[in-house]
């Protein structure tokens, strides 16, 4: 499965709402990343993470979030993910990732 | 013991890393394992690819299935990383020895077993 990302602006929270659709994996890291950084780049703010429709993410894609996480608290913003299903929210609790970053149900 | 082998030569590539994660759920569930078992021996194999990726031109993966366990061999995966290896790596690593019940890095790479806790009974 491919991966696919929307990347929309919340003026209300102005927050970056970043919706990655499929496969963090290995092959569509690079991807996730760019989209990632080109938001960074024009606005420096918080990003939100909606994961309702992320199936999979393997230790690329967690590097990703870690990199852009480091990215984001320079400024002093933060990265929020919501909706993680269960099988990924099991990474981040074995890889106590979800002590570093802000999840919400 | 009764075994069944199969055998995975697949290009050295991220975008075949995908067709191993579907060929290696499809094994794990044949097997009887459950879906949270089945996701733990995807993404185990799916590491063990990263980690080995661009050591050779192909995985050489192997499929050890026993009544009670599925042996997973996935060549050129080093749990030592060199300065060179990204905290990545190291995090596949970690990932792999959580998720599955045993681990053992052996010279050609790396042995991931899954414990099938009912056995296999069909």
């Amino acid at each position: 499965m491919p991966l696919d990302i929307t990347v929309s602006f919340d003026h209300v929270k102005n927050t970056w709402v970043v919706k990655p659709v499929g496969e963090v994996d290995i092959y569509t890291s690079p991807k996730m990343k760019e989209a990632l950084i080109d938001s960074l780049k024009e606005k420096d703010i918080d990003i939100l993470i909606d994961c309702d429709e992320l199936e999979y993410v393997d230790s690329t894609g967690l590097g990703v979030l870690i990199s852009i996480l480091k990215r984001v608290r320079e400024s002093g913003n933060d990265i929020i993910i919501v909706n993680l299903k269960q099988n990924i929210r099991k990474l981040f609790d074995i890889t106590g990732l979800d002590k570093v970053f802000i999840i919400k149900e | 013991m009764e075994r069944d082998l199969i055998e995975l030569k697949i290009p050295n590539k991220p975008d075949y890393v995908g067709v191993i994660r579907l060929t290696t759920s499809s094994i794990a569930s044949k097997m009887g394992l459950n879906i949270e078992e089945i996701e733990d021996v995807k993404v185990s194999i799916a590491e063990a690819c990263i980690n080995a990726l661009g050591k050779s031109e192909n995985f050489i993966i192997r499929y050890e299935l026993y009544s009670d366990r599925l042996e997973i061999f996935v060549e050129d995966v080093r749990e030592v990383c060199s300065k060179d290896d990204s905290k990545e790596k190291e995090l596949g690593i970690f990932i792999i020895k959580s998720l599955m019940d045993e681990v053992e890095f052996t010279d050609s790479g790396i042995k991931m077993i899954k414990i099938i806790e009912d056995g296999m009974d069909d």
